[in-house]
């Protein structure tokens, strides 16, 4: 399974890296929207995307709404992870396209459990 | 429409200590402390704007934003990018929630860092201030409001 991590805070990023390798997925990162849709555009083809809302470029919320307009995408799960807790704002990502969100701060148990949820796992041998 | 519900401490905090909880440990909380007198090394600030204009801001002592840099980046040595890095996805942490404190629909705006304090519009007025202690070290978490000047 391949994740890419989309957060303009390097620290959250290395978060969520370090949870998702935990979890068994493969990473990569993209600072903001655009840098992110360069990556898809160059052929790469994550399982999951972890989007925060607010960034600078081009947000979250265009993000989603990019890769839903493109049908060869249409496979990669969209999970907001962002500090915005307003109901409107979370309903406005669903119906853009996201598949989920989790708000900061979260665990990472808060992380593994939604990606349950989804059913997007990776293969994790007990240690 | 203006909205004029502010913060209260108690929410603040509580946003805060799970955000600190959440990223940094629980092993070692924050706890209440004296008035940060000594020099604010690092701040940033988050603003809110919409039917209730505010900004939320952190401030830390040197030491402070060195081992928030280093639990959240996981490096030994955290160099001033690390740190506005760190410092700053820590106020937006705590900015996006206090933003879900208060009534009416309103923006988050990218977080500013300083080596410093972060200045603040003419027009701000504390709402709410805490003064903590983590490592020993001071940390304080501050709520402003923007009031319009009026003729």
């Amino acid at each position: 399974m391949h994740a890419l991590i989309i957060d303009d805070s390097r620290a959250m990023r290395s978060i969520l890296r370090r949870i998702l390798v935990d979890l068994g997925f493969e990473t990569a990162e993209a600072a903001d929207g655009q840098e992110a849709l360069d990556h898809l555009e160059g052929g790469l083809h994550p399982d999951l995307c972890l989007i925060d809302w607010n960034m600078p470029v081009m947000d979250g919320y265009t993000f989603v709404g990019r890769v839903r307009a493109n049908p060869e995408w249409r496979n990669i799960t969209l999970m907001m992870v962002t500090t915005e807790s307003e109901h409107g704002q979370i309903v406005r990502a669903l119906a853009a396209g996201a598949h989920e969100y989790v708000i900061k701060p979260f665990t990472p148990d808060a992380i593994a459990d939604k990606l349950e949820m989804l059913g997007v796992t990776a293969n994790v041998v007990p240690a | 429409m203006s909205v004029m519900t502010e913060p209260s401490i108690a929410d603040v905090l509580a946003v805060t200590e799970e955000v600190w909880t959440s990223f940094l440990g629980g092993d070692d909380p924050l706890m209440p402390g004296p008035v940060f007198a000594g020099p604010v090394a690092w701040s940033s600030s988050v603003s809110i704007s919409g039917d209730w204009e505010g900004a939320v801001s952190l401030e830390l002592s040197a030491v402070a934003a060195e081992a928030v840099a280093h639990r959240m980046l996981g490096v030994d040595v955290a160099v001033e990018e690390d740190l506005a890095d760190a410092v700053g996805e820590m106020v937006n942490m705590i900015g996006g929630n206090v933003k879900g404190l208060v009534d009416g629909v309103s923006a988050l705006s990218l977080p500013l860092v300083a080596a410093g304090r972060v200045a603040r519009p003419s027009d701000a007025v504390e709402v709410c201030r805490a003064d903590l202690i983590w490592l020993g070290e001071p940390v304080r978490i501050s709520v402003h409001m923007f009031r319009p000047v009026r003729p």
